[in-house]
């Protein structure tokens, strides 16, 4: 096609949208409302989505460590050093009991899990901090009975590392791979939470697909049907058109062009509206919620979203509509 | 009135070989049609209504597909054309139609325009062959008028200013006289006569039997889908 004909056909494009204003408000004002709908699920999905990351992050595990308090009490008994020539001490513990001997030891073990591919974070924890925290997490009465863990000698508690991981999918995999390093006694950890986490985040993407598939459905269904009314206040020029040669690519263009327009300006105004909807929501409940995703972290991936479903919507919807039609010809074309 | 018969030895711009075409309602609109109109003739089609005139024409224009035959039209072959190369056959022929066919919003001049902007032509090119056109038909000065402004015979002037804006090899009148009045009708067909003469084939339909009289051009005569008469000394 030659560029005067494109530039005419443009042109004519922005025409028809124009001369058919009232449809295309109404095409634009649907449309919009299905594009905020949408919006508005990508930005409570984006925001469960940082919360869920944030929890998380929360959800840690302990990996207690084969330490003295581990020979002394919970493994008292293994007798792990073959080396009987050994001094024990008046615990009977030799210094082959048990792995980890000091904390520079126990903070070499953390250096090796937090090297391991899903480890976000590796805090040591010592069995003193562990005890300090297990007695703030008791209740009055049970703190006044377990007071004499404070007495020298009674912490039963082996050193830990306080592990945060990046992507709860491979929480199983990484807990085996801590399991396996030499030092390592036992791994508290809460994989139901995990399981949990990750079950609400997947239903919140598939909830999110298939809202956006069923809301671009009905966006190309406006989009064409704006067309189709296009169409037939054209058809006497569409007779005219083909009987001097038209190809069907002249004939489609301006009627794309109608359609893309009004994606365009539909996802413009839904941005913007979308825009002022949640800077109201988001003083509300960042007051009361904390953080919350700021909106220009969104701003592009919903316009692009929009612009693209608007677009997409304009070509496909035009291209179906005007195919059914190019091949009726003359007086058939005019009696539809 | 005098008119120019060109000789039967110039070469066809549409042939039939034995075109029949039955629509699939069963009617059976031509029936085993044979035909050669040669270059820079004038021919007039009558014919009742039902004798298969419209059909012939839109297997002219490859509106329709004939089911047995062969139909060649400026030297493309309608029987084997792929539906994406009919525009290409259409730019070749100018076709004016019985009710106007004007777009209602556009004044005469971009009426006229339209057709050139189908063909892609550039801006300076079109103002120039449309100023042509319409000087050619008489109305260089009701360029910026509407369509409404316009008596019927005006905006048949329109529609022959439109087919020629292109300089076609070929131009196909559905009854242009079908809506205007006897004297306007005299007028557009020494219009046509008076395009023919310089070199455009002119194939036209009609009813009316005085301008078939009155202008000696060859005639085709249907009737039940076939040729009963074909007169090239104009009369019947």
């Amino acid at each position: 096609m030659k560029l005067n004909s494109v530039r005419y056909l443009v042109g004519e494009g922005f025409k028809n949208t124009w001369t058919n204003r009232l449809m295309t408000i109404a095409s634009v004002g649907v449309l919009v409302a299905c594009m905020v709908i949408m919006g508005i699920f990508v930005l409570i999905s984006q925001n469960a989505d940082m919360a869920m990351g944030n929890l998380e992050k929360q959800n840690v595990i302990m990996a207690y460590m084969e330490d003295y308090s581990w020979a002394l009490y919970g493994n008292g008994n293994s007798q792990l050093g073959k080396d009987t020539t050994e001094q024990a001490d008046k615990n009977g513990i030799r210094p082959s009991d048990y792995v980890i001997h000091n904390e520079d030891e126990a903070k070499a073990l953390c250096d090796k899990i937090s090297e391991l591919d899903n480890v976000d974070s590796v805090t040591f924890v010592s069995s003193e901090e562990g005890l300090k925290s297990a007695i703030k997490s008791m209740t009055e009465e049970q703190r006044e009975y377990f007071t004499f863990l404070n007495e020298e000698g009674e912490n039963p508690l082996s050193c830990a590392a306080k592990i945060s991981m990046k992507d709860m999918k491979y929480f199983d995999k990484t807990v085996a791979e801590i399991q396996k390093l030499n030092g390592i006694d036992t791994i508290q950890s809460s994989s139901e939470d995990a399981e949990r986490i990750l079950a609400i985040k997947d239903g919140l993407a598939a909830a999110s697909a298939w809202l956006i598939a069923i809301l671009m459905i009905i966006s190309l269904v406006i989009v064409s049907n704006t067309i189709r009314v296009t169409m037939y206040t054209r058809k006497l020029e569409i007779s005219i058109m083909k009987a001097v040669g038209a190809t069907d690519a002249f004939i489609r263009l301006p009627f794309v062009v109608e359609g893309m327009v009004i994606g365009i300006v539909s996802a413009l105004l839904a941005e913007g509206l979308l825009y002022f909807c949640y800077r109201i929501a988001t003083e509300k409940i960042v007051s009361t919620f904390g953080a919350v995703v700021p909106f220009g972290d969104a701003m592009w991936t919903l316009l692009l979203l929009f612009i693209g479903i608007g677009v997409v919507a304009g070509i496909i919807g035009s291209v179906i509509i005007i195919s059914k039609y190019l091949r009726k010809e003359g007086s058939e074309f005019a009696a539809i | 009135m005098e008119h120019e018969v060109k000789v039967s030895t110039a070469k066809p711009i549409i042939e039939f070989r034995g075109v029949s075409k039955t629509y699939q309602t069963g009617t059976h609109a031509l029936e085993d049609v044979n035909i050669k109109i040669n270059n820079g003739e004038f021919v007039f089609v009558v014919g009742s209504s039902g004798a298969g005139k419209s059909t012939f024409m839109k297997l002219i224009m490859r509106e329709e597909k004939a089911n047995t035959g062969k139909i060649v039209v400026n030297g493309f072959n309608l029987t084997k054309m792929k539906r994406k190369t009919v525009p290409i056959l259409r730019r070749t022929m100018g076709i004016v139609f019985q009710d106007f066919r004007l777009i209602p919003n556009m004044n005469v001049f971009e009426n006229v325009a339209f057709a050139m902007h189908v063909v892609g032509a550039d801006g300076r090119k079109i103002r120039r062959e449309v100023s042509k056109a319409l000087s050619l038909v008489g109305l260089g000065h009701k360029a910026r008028s509407m369509p409404n402004q316009l008596s019927g015979g005006e905006q048949q002037r329109v529609g022959l200013a439109r087919a020629l804006v292109n300089s076609p090899d070929l131009i196909i009148a559905d009854e242009p006289t079908g809506n205007v009045d006897p004297n306007m009708s005299y007028e557009i067909v020494s219009l046509l006569t008076e395009i023919n003469k310089r070199g455009t084939t002119v194939l036209m339909v009609t009813h009316d039997h005085n301008l078939v009289r009155d202008f000696h051009h060859r005639v085709i005569m249907l009737d039940g889908g076939k040729i009963v008469a074909d007169n090239a000394g104009g009369d019947l």
